[in-house]
């Protein structure tokens, strides 16, 4: 009897532990069939390009109160006005009187559903650089109907540089001319009633629901945003509980105004406690970082303008978002993309992805709140890893768990079987190096569609032109430079300590046996090295210090082949991009610069993540979607299309009329305090060539353990402090690090 | 007789309304202590069997993701891992060395305060003061005297002795050993204290009159009377032994010198990385060391101690 007892009370427990673990993992498979209530209203979109024709580009676009996109087109001969319906998406021109030599370059609109027009007047369009000498300001009625024209050029022609960012006119007839840093008030005659400035960047001037103009910046502290009197020579900062982030900021007929912060629209009023939250941008596939402009109309329809500056002129759309019922939508498979911090990057591919998949949405599901700290973020992963929840999809680009840590706990899924069977994509088409970057023991866990290259520059008349080098090399050259010479700018100890340790794993710790090795003469070189530098770091070096020598070196990750013509600007003089003291072939490494993603083992759905890790590396997508910043692109055809793009030199014309080559774009940059711009012009052909030679050659295998880098920073004070010998020192390290090693075998 | 007889026959007879009766108020009565019992056992299995239950299964699989049942590989993966073998042998090594003491001290520190002493009380406020000073504090006190350029090696090198690595040596066990006694002799006292006191006054006298030692009375009376608060007071320190680790990590990390290496460090490491397999085996391992130690002590305590309790 009492053995029945027990055994029916251990069943029970049995039962219910069985229950405790499949809980969570019946969860998620209800979440992935339920798409949610059938009768909920959700927002649908449409999406339409106001791509230009070829040799045509888009200068301005704005949203009219009707729903309607206003937007300027310029091509050589000059630039005409267009608006497009919503709803039709029907284009058409409308007719602007403009003098000889003027340009529109503004749009704006007036709380009466009126467009604004700001015109710049030239003396002559076709000398090399024109002077500006009017600028006009025009109210039309939307149908292109002339209002109002204005002379303004009598306030703004002081500055021969003026331009406008953004324009408006308020109730009173006032027009709202901001151009930066600065909000000019003028007059319905054009007269200058107010003038005034936040001291910071104007990122978004708007129209209030009662008709009073609204700028949003960064203010000294926090985001600000304020009112612009115009009887008043300050912003007035608005009263609301409410904590308004940095973001996009709009006019709304309905509330005081709507505004757009990581990724969601919300609708406020000042005297409410808190926003209404209108929608999540990434739910209708709109990447939030492109959002220019965005109006919710009487309707109920919400209409925006993006503008993808990673696409070129064919970045810019118009976006009518129109609620329906659910069940009026084709249902998807859902794939949860688990991330750490949602990247641009991560953002732009997911909603690229939505976009043409057919079959499968990705919805994103981010562990914890931006400003929470890494080891709060680990623990909701870790939670979802004991319930069985794991994403599909797992952002691999700023995951705090090491791929390591990842593989040995069995959460991701080795792609090298979905690389080989896909009918589209082929393994040879792809950099080696790049693929091997994310490859463990035969196993591929990711492809990174972007990728940099983490360098160390230096003079060639100082570093010589090697292609990789030891620790000894570094410490000899500096042996040979006086005393005070500084080996990175502004670097101190760590930083020092760090570059000469990081790709340096393998000279004293051998993971396969798990043992280390620190007490040896070689550890001791390089602490005796280190403590050379200064304990703390000077925060302002400068260029000139780079370029005579007292500095001699620079870090730096790699993401475009014009940057070898900044180094050269920097140094002033050829330089070598070497890499990390090794003693491998080469200390370079590649570092995801894009979405690099893992499939999780246990995803329910492997055939639509690999669509989705194949669709980041597609011709299409690789050869076309991109940015001057992005990174290399893994597809070998993609990367030489690049290069071969960096060499093309672009031609105008110099005083005389005679060919001349002309800057591709322009690179800033600073050195301390000195900030510096230059000027980027067609790569050579030896400079692409090393940069496809340092990409193949990079290599692959881990950087130093962080734990064992945390033991070495931390034990090391006591020797750079005087305290202890480096026996000591090393002795202590050897015995933490050894136990580390024995613990995580 | 017969009244005895007429008894007995009512005894016998089956009255089945009056069992019936019985039966239904045994049965009520079953259900009312089952109703009351309830909470506590659904606590018991939720909070403590459960979670059990749970650790013993994540023990015996690969990893959370593929659950693949490997029975007692991670047990033998665990066992034969050197760093559990330096923290099992560091924490048994501690255990031997500062239970015992603690325990002694404890002991001597209640008979000195029992005795007639001058400044009895403020002696007992100060054993005491120990356990209202929070962990943190402690630690900073600790790091104060026994760092590298801490107070104890400035006193020990007022007589020309060299500086002592205390925290990062192979002395850090005798630091950890002060810190534990410091922080737990107070407590262990006042056990002491109150068992000594209740040792019944008329057996001491007789004792006395009967010419015993002191030395007699302390092993053939107190330490008898004394054999279940000792027992207690071993058993708490023996679980203070094992929590000492919080103690280590504030003072040394998760990588401390290896000779303060504990079996809560490798516990804590492996929850850092996720690896709740090694952390299951590994506490599952630790509870069964612990389940027995116990159970020795519970022995040895009913053997020595059963003729004072009985």
């Amino acid at each position: 009897m009492k053995l029945k007892r027990i055994g029916s009370l251990i069943a029970a427990a049995v039962i219910a532990a069985a229950a405790l673990c499949g809980c969570a993992g019946q969860d998620k498979k209800a979440a992935k069939e339920t798409q949610g209530d059938p009768d909920e209203q959700v927002y649908v979109g449409t999406y339409r390009s106001l791509t230009p024709d070829e040799g045509k580009y888009l200068s301005d676009a704005v949203l009219g109160t009707d729903g309607s996109v206003f937007y300027l087109e310029g091509n050589e001969f000059g630039v005409n006005l267009f608006s497009m319906k919503a709803g039709s998406g029907e284009s058409s021109q409308m007719e602007v009187a403009l003098e000889e030599n003027m340009i529109p370059t503004n749009l704006g609109v007036d709380g009466e559903g009126n467009l604004l027009l700001g015109i710049m007047g030239y003396d002559d369009l076709e000398a090399k650089e024109p002077v500006l000498n009017r600028v006009v300001l025009k109210k039309l009625s939307p149908d292109g109907g002339e209002l109002l024209s204005v002379d303004v050029g009598e306030v703004f022609l002081k500055n021969p540089n003026f331009y406008m960012t953004e324009l408006l006119a308020d109730k009173e007839g006032n027009f709202y001319v901001c151009t930066d840093m600065e909000i000019f008030v003028l007059d319905g005659q054009g007269a200058l009633r107010g003038q005034v400035s936040p001291g910071q960047y104007i990122s978004s001037m708007f129209l209030m629901r009662d008709g009073r103009v609204g700028a949003a910046y960064l203010g000294d502290r926090d985001f600000e945003v304020s009112v612009v009197s115009p009887d008043f020579r300050e912003l007035q900062p608005v009263k609301s509980s409410v904590s308004l982030a940095y973001g996009t900021y709009q006019g709304s007929p309905d509330s005081d105004f709507l505004y757009s912060v990581e990724g969601v629209l919300y609708s406020l009023n000042l005297s409410d406690e808190k926003p209404v939250e209108i929608l999540r941008w990434t739910d209708v596939d709109v990447n939030a970082s492109f959002l220019d402009d965005f109006k919710i109309l009487s309707d109920g329809r919400v209409v925006a303008l993006t503008n993808d500056f990673t696409i070129g002129e064919g970045g810019r759309e118009f976006i009518e978002l129109t609620k329906k019922n659910r069940s009026e939508i084709p249902e998807k498979e859902v794939l949860t993309y688990g991330a750490y911090y949602l990247s641009f990057f991560a953002e732009r591919d997911i909603t690229a992805f939505n976009r043409q998949s057919e079959k499968y949405r990705i919805e994103v599901k981010e562990y914890g709140e931006a400003g929470d700290d890494t080891s709060a973020k680990v623990d909701l992963f870790a939670a979802d890893l004991t319930g069985g929840n794991i994403p599909d999809i797992i952002d691999l680009t700023y995951c705090p768990l090491t791929l390591e840590k990842l593989v040995s706990l069995g959460v991701l899924e080795d792609l090298n079987p979905y690389l080989d069977g896909d009918d589209v994509i082929k393994r040879e088409d792809y950099m080696e190096s790049a693929l091997k970057a994310y490859e463990r023991e035969g196993k591929l866990y990711a492809m990174m569609p972007y990728y940099g290259v983490d360098v160390i520059v230096g003079k060639t008349s100082i570093v010589g032109e090697g292609k990789s080098w030891t620790v000894d090399d570094i410490m000899d050259l500096v042996d040979s430079k006086g005393s005070g010479t500084q080996l990175l700018p502004g670097a101190d100890r760590w930083q020092i300590l760090y570059l000469m340790c990081t790709m340096n794993q393998g000279l004293f710790v051998d993971k396969e046996s798990g043992t280390c090795d620190f007490t040896g003469q070689e550890f001791g070189k390089i602490l005796e090295f280190v403590k050379r530098f200064p304990a703390e770091a000077n925060y302002d070096p400068s260029l000139e210090q780079l370029r005579n020598g007292e500095i001699l070196l620079y870090r730096d990750t790699v993401t475009s082949a014009s940057q070898y013509q900044m180094y050269d600007f920097m140094f002033a003089e050829p330089v070598n991009l070497i890499g990390y003291p090794t003693f491998g072939d080469s200390g370079l490494t590649l570092s995801s610069n894009g979405t690099t993603v893992g499939m999780s083992a246990s995803s329910e759905n492997k055939e639509g993540v690999w669509e989705f890790i194949r669709f980041n590396v597609t011709k299409d997508r690789q050869e076309n979607v991109g940015s001057p910043n992005g990174g290399f692109p893994i597809l070998r055809s993609a990367l030489e299309k690049q290069f071969e793009s960096d060499r093309e030199p672009v031609y105008g014309k110099d005083e005389n009329g005679a060919k001349k080559e002309m800057p591709k774009s322009t690179w800033a940059s600073n050195m301390g305090s000195d900030n510096f711009t230059v000027e980027v012009y067609a790569a050579t052909e030896e400079q692409t060539n090393r940069m496809m030679e340092m990409i193949e050659t990079a290599q692959t295998g881990e950087r130093m353990d962080q734990e064992i880098l945390s033991i070495i920073m931390e034990e090391s004070s006591g020797f750079f402090e005087g305290q202890k010998s480096v026996e000591n020192v090393a002795e202590v390290i050897q015995n933490r690090v050894q136990l580390y090693l024995n613990e995580t075998r | 007789m017969k009244i005895r007889e007429i008894k007995f026959r009512k005894i016998v007879i089956p009255n089945k309304k009056a069992d019936k009766k019985t039966d239904r108020r045994t049965r009520r009565g079953k259900r009312i202590s089952w109703g009351y019992l309830f909470p506590s056992l659904a606590g018991v299995l939720l909070f403590f069997v459960l979670p059990f239950l749970v650790v013993i299964y994540y023990s015996m699989v690969d990893n959370p993701i593929n659950k693949q049942f490997v029975f007692f590989e991670n047990f033998v993966k665990v066992f034969n891992n050197a760093a559990f073998q330096q923290a099992a042998s560091n924490t048994m090594k501690f255990s031997l060395v500062a239970v015992p003491l603690a325990v002694v001290l404890s002991l001597l520190l209640a008979m000195m305060l029992e005795s007639e002493i001058p400044f009895k009380s403020q002696f007992r406020t100060f054993f005491l003061s120990p356990m209202m000073v929070p962990v943190a504090s402690i630690i900073l006190i600790w790091q104060v005297l026994f760092h590298f350029n801490g107070i104890v090696n400035d006193f020990i090198a007022i007589f020309g002795a060299d500086k002592v690595d205390w925290i990062k040596s192979s002395h850090a066990q005798v630091v950890i050993v002060i810190l534990f006694l410091w922080k737990n002799l107070g407590y262990n006292m006042i056990l002491f204290m109150a068992a000594l006191s209740s040792i019944p006054k008329d057996i001491l006298e007789v004792a006395i009159l009967e010419s015993a030692t002191p030395f007699q009375i302390f092993f053939h009376i107190k330490l008898r009377y004394l054999s279940s608060t000792i027992l207690f007071v071993t058993i708490m320190s023996l679980i203070n032994s094992f929590k000492v680790f919080r103690e280590i990590y504030l003072l040394t990390g998760n990588y401390p010198y290896d000779t303060i290496y504990m079996l809560q460090h490798f516990m804590n490491n492996a929850f850092g990385q996720l690896d709740y397999q090694k952390l299951s085996a590994a506490a599952i391992m630790m509870s069964i060391v612990m389940v027995v130690l116990i159970g020795i002590l519970f022995l040895t305590e009913s053997y020595f101690g059963k003729d004072v309790e009985g």
